[in-house]
């Protein structure tokens, strides 16, 4: 064979530096490298923009005082300053630039508003009193101020500087009694409550179900008696919280606001009292951290906009738990008969372009769903059959965690089932022929060799559902979340789990505290701080998912390079 | 000049005689050969359809107990396909159509009362790809076992041992029996998929291309074990390496297109076959 | 299209039939040498046989080396059967040294009578071998199955010279050495016809697998 030989063809490769690099591609990798960059850039924002807001939410600011005009005086925190157009007076259509600042002053039982702003041309003279005084309160929100007195029933104990100290040396065991009669009030005037709303229940299925005669009035009369036993048990109680009230009420801090309005704030109504002027670095590391931990493990007040949200965390963690134990399962064992056991046809085949189309049907009208389906119709009937007496109360026939969970999981089923479906096809054949070829049976095969080989694409789908299921609300507002929980689907009393009660959930509140709260601007940093949180509590249950997987991965790698 | 017997006197179940030029016995044949290793499979005009293609076409032919036989030709010769009708691993396959029968001790094992599992406890197969599961090596070879319902401890761990050393593999595995098995080697593997098949004792083992992916070493222990293994199973080996037939098989049949065009003892069909195109093949002088 | 081994393989096959061809030669010189007392032409002879010599050697290197290549059926057969024949053939050039020297031993002494036989069954020899030869080229077993009884006549006129020769020596001893070395000349050629007989059993088992030695009436047909 006579060809040219490539040293005499003149060379076809581009030449010049330009036309040279365009061919081998280089610029696909600036293109695609500044891709990336930007998508980091795009989540790195969003996490720092919640993280600076959010953060900042728990610090013990300084309280600045300054003077106004008319010898009126403004002591609070400096939120922030901005530059706004005002206009000039008796000049039409012209406008000065001027700076103003928000000061969060507090003391809305006394001024009815929390921030206020003032024109920095307005005030004057701005410092920091080393004695002034916040305090967190159970009601009405933040206080600044002064203390001038402590009283003991309604005699003066301490005043001025000795104050304080009877204040800290008090303060906790009023906490504690008020705890005492909080304690009283929900957990054993509870049990009293439940005590005799069973005993009617059992009232009314006597006279439900059975005949009329001497065995149904003995049944109802033991119910009526452990009814009226209850009901002074009941009294009893009362007393004694009321008692507890009284007690705790008995140390009182004068308070008095710096336009020297006097308030009187009963210790046992103080969150916490602090002299943030005072506060060293450590002290306020301290504080800073004390209230992360309230806000973790504690539970909401002023409608949401203080406290804790440990309810919502726990609802959320609880109900994807419980959509994770619905979902898997289902999805699994519908993708192994999708792809297994049904005859490869038109039929699965459509089947399957409707469960991917699943995916994308909006969340809300999975909530619809969920509330036609599982509230009315299967809650309904639960209702009818197991819990007649409790009519027309609904114990399963309205919202609950079960009810949300479930429509999540129908939400995310798709997801598990196309991951399975995927992982299931990715087993070698060879496993599946070698087990067969030893008399295996398709279903041996199935759960010996192809289930735990699957696994680790199989968790991968219930990440992604997690990650989905964990951050969509609109669904749950219809079926089962609420606002404010009086309790925890989990506790202790019999049975434990509640699958019927009604849960907070983080991404609800976000949109309940940033939307729903009386107070926005004092909710706007908690809008943050819960977002944030909702963010690490998500990424927390992927990064344990993964981990997980990437042990089972290697354990069951194929070994095709090997 | 006397040409070798007929072939097809080699498919009538009754006839002992082999097709033995006159006068000379093939020394190469083991003495009492229906005594010792009477015929066990017998194939009767077997047809086999994918959709519209032959893959096998009226094939007659029988395989004698305890010695290794081999199925040589070129690649989309049917010798595979006929190899999986042993055991009815064809049946995995959709849109098969098979004609004609595959005895095993006299069983139609097509037959609509056949119980599979059943057929592939007795007749085991060793793949081209060594086929471990993703377990260790103790879970691997007591695989067949558990299935069949024996989980009795000292029961699995004598059959483990048993064979392991089977398979020449005992030595270099008995200190890491519960390791995973993929993290052998590749011939050690394709050992491990041996034992695996021989612990739960079948009768007749079938091997695809067995060390066609292993190196010369691992293939030379693979053979050598193929030759101990024939003391106590009946051996198909399904290969295209035609001096690995030679070295191990007791008779081999040649296919073409789907037919089956030679079948006689290993030693004639390397040394002087009758068909011009087993010569060619043979001789690699084919198309 | 003829592959690399197939080449390997005539490569072989030539070397066998120049091998056959000068053995043949070889034979005839020696007889040549005999008949007219050529001292010269007995000398080349053995310088000759030298070559027969290096071909044994590679031919069998050749064959080692092929059947590494693990050749199958025609092949092997083949391979096998050509380092039998040159073995065969080097041994033929053997004999014909042999002759040679005797034949110089013999032009020292007055011819002892006509030499009738001895032509005679060199005659028959040289025929074998060449048979036998050019059944192997020309594929033929059938020709190499002809001459494998003739290795009786050769064996019957070897006998026959001998007592005659015995009775010879009796009658006048004299003439001791000289039939003797005739004696040695006699069984040379029978040595031949030997080894030509060898080489078409050979011949036979290469064309037709057949493996017919040792068979003595059993096996003819």
């Amino acid at each position: 064979m006579t060809a040219r030989t490539p040293s005499q063809a003149p060379d076809p490769r581009p030449q010049g530096t330009v036309r040279r690099s365009l061919a081998r591609g280089e610029h696909w990798i600036w293109l695609t490298g500044a891709a990336l960059a930007v998508c980091l850039l795009m989540i790195g924002g969003l996490i720092g923009v919640v993280i600076y807001n959010g953060a900042d939410y728990f610090w013990p600011h300084r309280l600045a005082q300054a003077d106004l005009a008319d010898d009126d005086k403004v002591l609070g925190v400096l939120i922030r300053s901005e530059s706004f157009r005002e206009p000039v007076p008796d000049q039409e259509g012209v406008y000065e630039v001027k700076v103003r600042t928000q000061f969060k002053v507090g003391n809305r039982d006394v001024d009815n508003a929390d921030f206020k702003w003032l024109r920095d041309e307005d005030f004057s003279n701005l410092r920091y009193p080393a004695d002034a005084v916040a305090l967190e309160r159970e009601e009405y929100g933040d206080f600044y101020g002064y203390l001038t007195a402590i009283l003991d029933g309604s005699d003066v104990a301490a005043e001025g500087t000795a104050a304080w100290n009877l204040l800290r040396q008090h303060h906790g065991e009023a906490r504690a009694l008020a705890r005492e009669e909080t304690r009283i009030l929900k957990k054993e005037i509870g049990d009293v409550n439940q005590i005799i709303l069973d005993a009617e229940v059992r009232i009314k299925r006597a006279e439900r179900t059975m005949a009329e005669g001497a065995e149904r009035d003995a049944e109802i009369a033991e119910a009526r008696v452990i009814i009226d036993q209850q009901q002074e048990r009941f009294e009893q109680l009362k007393a004694a919280a009321a008692e507890k009230g009284e007690q705790s009420r008995r140390w009182v801090a004068v308070m008095q606001t710096v336009n020297e309005e006097e308030v009187e704030v009963p210790l046992a109504m103080i969150v916490r009292a602090f002299q943030p002027n005072q506060m060293s670095l450590g002290a306020k590391a301290g504080h800073y951290l004390g209230k992360v931990w309230e806000f973790l493990s504690g539970e909401p007040r002023e409608s949401n906009t203080e406290g804790g949200i440990l309810p919502a965390i726990f609802g959320t963690v609880f109900m994807t738990l419980i959509m994770s134990i619905a979902v898997v399962p289902f999805g699994v064992v519908a993708a192994f008969y999708l792809r297994e056991y049904a005859r490869q046809g038109p039929f699965v085949r459509a089947v399957r372009i409707a469960v991917n189309n699943l995916a994308g049907v909006p969340s809300i009208v999975f909530g619809v769903f969920g509330l036609g389906f599982f509230v009315y119709f299967v809650g309904g009937t639960i209702d009818h059959l197991f819990y007649p007496d409790v009519l027309p109360t609904p114990t399963y026939g309205t919202g609950g965690v079960l009810w949300a969970s479930l429509t999540l999981a129908l939400l995310t089923v798709p997801v598990v089932i196309v991951a399975t479906e995927e992982s299931i096809a990715a087993v070698p054949r060879g496993a599946k022929e070698g087990s067969l070829a030893l008399g295996a049976s398709k279903f041996q095969t199935i759960c010996r060799v192809v289930l735990p080989a699957s696994i680790p694409g199989i968790l991968t789908g219930l990440i992604l559902a997690i990650a989905r299921g964990a951050g969509e609300v609109a669904p749950l507002m219809i079926t089962g979340v609420v606002k404010l929980a009086p309790n925890l689907p989990v506790d202790g009393d019999y049975p434990f789990v509640h699958l019927d009660r009604k849960f907070m959930h983080l991404g609800f509140h976000i949109y309940d505290v940033g939307f729903q709260s009386p107070n926005v601007e004092a909710a706007k940093p908690m809008v943050f701080t819960t977002a944030l949180l909702l963010l690490a509590v998500v990424a927390l249950l992927n990064i344990v998912a993964i981990y997980i997987r990437d042990r089972l991965r290697k354990k069951f790698q194929t070994g095709a390079f090997s | 000049m006397n040409a070798p017997a007929n072939v097809d006197a080699m498919t009538e179940p009754r006839q002992a005689s082999l097709p033995v030029t006159v006068g000379h016995p093939d020394r190469s044949l083991p003495e009492d050969l229906d005594g010792r290793h009477p015929p066990l499979i017998h194939v009767r005009g077997l047809s086999l359809h994918y959709a519209t293609n032959k893959a096998l076409d009226d094939v007659h032919l029988t395989i004698r107990e305890k010695l290794v036989t081999a199925f040589i030709g070129p690649s989309g010769c049917g010798k595979s396909t006929l190899l999986r009708c042993f055991n009815r691993m064809n049946d995995l396959i959709d849109k098969v159509h098979i004609d004609g029968q595959v005895l095993i001790k006299g069983q139609d094992i097509h037959h609509a009362g056949q119980d599979v599992i059943e057929l592939r406890k007795k007749v085991g197969m060793v793949f081209q790809k060594s086929n471990p599961f993703p377990k260790s090596i103790y879970e691997n070879i007591a695989y067949g076992l558990r299935i069949a319902g024996v989980n009795a401890r000292q029961v699995l761990d004598e059959t483990v041992e048993a064979s392991l050393r089977s398979a020449a593999l005992w030595d270099e595995v008995k200190d890491r029996l519960h390791s995973s098995a993929l993290g052998l080697s590749g011939g050690q593997q394709q050992r491990l998929c041996i034992a695996r098949a021989i612990a739960i004792k079948p009768e007749i083992i079938l091997m695809d291309e067995p060390a066609s992916a292993l190196d010369p070493v691992a293939t030379g222990k693979i053979e050598d074990l193929i030759l101990d293994l024939k003391r106590n199973f009946t051996i198909v080996i399904v290969t295209h390496n035609m001096q690995q037939a030679a070295r191990i098989s007791d008779f081999t049949a040649f296919f073409y297109l789907g037919k089956l065009i030679e079948f006689d003892t290993t030693r004639t069909i390397f040394t002087n076959p009758s068909n011009k195109q087993t010569e060619d093949y043979v001789t690699g002088r084919f198309g | 299209m003829p592959t690399h081994f197939d080449q390997e393989l005539d490569d072989l096959k030539n070397k066998l039939l120049t091998m056959g061809s000068h053995a043949e030669s070889l034979m005839q010189k020696a007889m040549k040498a005999l008949l007219e007392r050529d001292d010269e032409l007995a000398r080349d002879v053995k310088e000759d046989d030298e070559i027969l010599d290096q071909l044994e050697i590679e031919i069998d290197d050749l064959g080692v080396q092929l059947l590494a290549k693990a050749p199958l059926a025609f092949d092997l057969r083949l391979i096998t059967v050509a380092m039998k024949i040159s073995g065969d053939l080097e041994r033929v050039g053997d004999e014909a040294t042999t002759i040679a020297r005797r034949s110089i031993e013999l032009s020292q002494e007055p011819p002892l009578k006509e030499y009738v036989d001895i032509p005679r069954m060199a005659e028959l020899g040289r025929h074998m071998l060449k048979e036998a030869l050019d059944s192997f080229l020309h594929r033929a077993p059938e020709r190499a199955r002809a001459i494998i009884p003739r290795d009786k006549e050769v064996d019957a006129m070897n006998k026959q010279l001998h007592r005659e020769l015995a009775s010879f020596m009796i009658e006048k001893p004299s003439t001791v050495t000289r039939c003797l070395n005739l004696m040695t000349i006699s069984k040379s050629l029978e040595r031949i016809a030997d080894h030509a007989t060898n080489i078409a059993e050979d011949v036979v088992f290469l064309y037709e697998g057949r493996d017919i030695r040792h068979q003595g009436l059993a096996g003819q047909e």
